[in-house]
């Protein structure tokens, strides 16, 4: 998950951004944002401890440890509602192809609906599968602040 | 192509016959060269050498096959044209084989070749069996292959597969700049083509029935999309509208469907839906992950994994999602299947122990049994034979494709241009 792929990514989904409540704000955000993608990211991780949340081989159960994980993305992303995130599925890389495709799809709805739940607006989050198929960290979720 | 070339080439085959432990019970099959008529040119090499070239491939193809062993092709034994259908069963007897394959390769006025190709049973001193082909020069090969296909089935009842193709996904470079594309081959690895160009990952290929169309998954919306392409022209559309991830796409024998996988809020469910287009008929309800689904040789019910049980297990349901029942029982999981095309067996992938292996088993979950060692193969596709099993194995790094016998056998390496995964073998051509 290197930053300047994430720079680069976060470029083309400017139109993306989000705002959310307050008053008139319309259009993409101001430039100024952009640059300061990469300062969002580093807060997010210094204040979360990891964009990434596992889970148990064959599993999308939440556990314990994810749910404090994930109380604290919850908080941070409250924090910032001008950010978009997206929330990426991963399989099991002993697990087959397909199934990995439809767990990781799982695993990315839960923790989508678990920071729904947590109050996170469902607009500023969405979900991806990418099965075994990224050298991804394997049987986790990472929620990239874009 | 040279005529020395082939005689080196020959000479090669030659001495590694001996290496060959004699096979007990095997059909000796005699294949002196083709002959021609008359030595034209044409735009593959003269006919003479496309006759030669011929000969090699069928000897080639019948040492593949554990049921046949060949006397290979040699210049000593040359005969001509008229002898195509006028043998010299005497001398085939004395070297002990069964059937012989004679044949010919014409010139036609209009640029394209004629094969003739004639089975003899050698002790009877008759004829089996015989076929023609007219096709451009640069098809010899698709001809030869069809001649090994008459002489397989002269000996065991059963078609040949040797003119069949293998779609699959060929990959190249390193973690993320990693490259995908979608390939097709001849089943011996001739003839390759790419047929995306790498822009998006893809995954699964699964051929239509006469191979003209290939449904697969493509990431290029983002999210993992059904999408079909047409073999000949390389055009390609989106399976369904709208942005749902669909993805585990198979073809019904007929062609006339396509059954597959689709994930709403996180759930993944078996649908079904027209080929040409049409709305999706939702075929399982059950929650958990449904996927990896099927079709049994007539079209009339749809074999899947499901991993509702807490793991990963194979059911069958009838084509319109009704009386579901589960099939596989052994320990481990069992997934990623494929219904053999005498309908009565199952290839699946077996997960135990931390490995991927691939299996087989009658269609009631009798008669299991581990065919691979893995300790990472997976995908295994039938050929149209039911005797040959393709699959993916990954060392390290690397990924490429395997075909096993059910005779017995280590499974021998397909060689492709690039690393490869998912394949899917044709059906017969024709």
């Amino acid at each position: 998950m290197t930053l300047a792929s994430s720079a680069a990514v976060a470029q083309l989904r400017m139109p993306h951004i989000v705002q959310r409540g307050g008053p008139a704000q319309r259009g993409p955000v101001a430039a100024p944002l952009l640059p300061g993608i990469d300062g969002l990211r580093a807060d997010f991780m210094a204040r979360t401890g990891s964009a990434n949340v596992y889970f148990a081989t064959g599993s999308a159960v939440i556990g314990a440890p994810a749910r404090a994980t994930l109380a604290a993305q919850a908080q941070w992303l409250l924090g910032h509602p001008e950010v978009v995130v997206r929330v990426e599925g991963y399989g099991d890389p002993l697990d087959t192809r397909d199934h990995a495709l439809a767990l990781g799809a799982a695993r990315a709805q839960d923790v989508r609906d678990y920071l729904v739940l947590m109050g996170v607006p469902a607009a500023q989050l969405s979900a991806a599968s990418f099965g075994k198929e990224r050298p991804g960290p394997g049987r986790t979720v990472t929620v990239l602040v874009r | 192509m040279t005529a020395l070339r082939f005689v080196i080439a020959a000479a090669a085959l030659l001495t590694s016959a001996p290496a060959l432990a004699q096979q007990q019970g095997a059909t000796v099959v005699a294949v002196p060269p083709l002959s021609t008529p008359d030595d034209k040119p044409t735009s593959a090499g003269s006919t003479a050498s496309l006759a030669w070239q011929a000969s090699l491939l069928i000897a080639s193809d019948l040492k593949s096959a554990p049921e046949l062993m060949p006397i290979e092709p040699d210049q000593k034994d040359f005969y001509s044209y008229p002898e195509v259908t006028a043998p010299t069963y005497s001398k085939w007897r004395a070297r002990h084989a069964k059937l012989l394959v004679t044949g010919f390769v014409q010139g036609r006025p209009d640029g394209r070749v004629t094969f003739g190709c004639y089975i003899y049973d050698v002790q009877k001193g008759r004829e089996v069996d015989r076929s023609g082909f007219v096709a451009a020069p640069e098809e010899w090969r698709r001809a030869a292959h069809k001649c090994s296909g008459l002489a397989y089935k002269a000996a065991t009842g059963a078609p040949g597969i040797f003119d069949t193709r293998i779609a699959y996904v060929a990959e190249s470079g390193v973690g993320d700049a990693r490259v995908r594309r979608l390939a097709i081959m001849d089943s011996d690895g001739f003839d390759h083509r790419f047929l995306t160009k790498g822009e998006a990952i893809v995954l699964t290929p699964r051929l239509s029935p006469k191979a003209a169309r290939i449904a697969y998954v493509s990431f290029s919306t983002g999210t993992p999309q059904v999408r079909l392409l047409d073999v000949a022209s390389g055009d390609q559309r989106p399976l369904l509208p709208g942005d749902a991830m669909t993805f585990a796409p198979r073809f019904s024998p007929d062609g006339s469907q396509i059954v597959f996988s689709m994930t709403i809020a996180g759930n993944s469910d078996i649908y079904i839906v027209g080929a040409d287009g049409g709305a999706p008929r939702r075929l399982t309800t059950a929650p958990g992950i449904d996927t990896d689904a099927s079709f049994s040789p007539d079209g009339s019910q749809i074999l899947f994994e499901s991993d509702r049980s807490g793991n990963q297990q194979l059911y069958i349901m009838n084509a319109d999602g009704s009386n579901e029942h589960r099939v596989s029982f052994g320990t481990g999981a069992h997934a990623a299947a494929e219904w053999s095309p005498d309908g009565d067996r199952i290839a699946f992938t077996w997960s135990g122990g931390g490995a991927l292996r691939i299996g087989v088993m009658n269609i009631d979950g009798s008669d299991e049994r581990v065919l691979t060692g893995g300790p990472s193969d997976e995908g295994p596709s039938w050929a149209p034979s039911g005797r040959d099993i393709v699959f993916q194995r990954a060392v390290g790094r690397r990924r490429s494709l395997y075909r096993i016998s059910l005779a017995g056998g280590e499974p021998q390496q397909i060689v492709t241009p690039q690393d490869a995964s998912d394949p899917d073998w044709s059906g017969p051509m024709d």
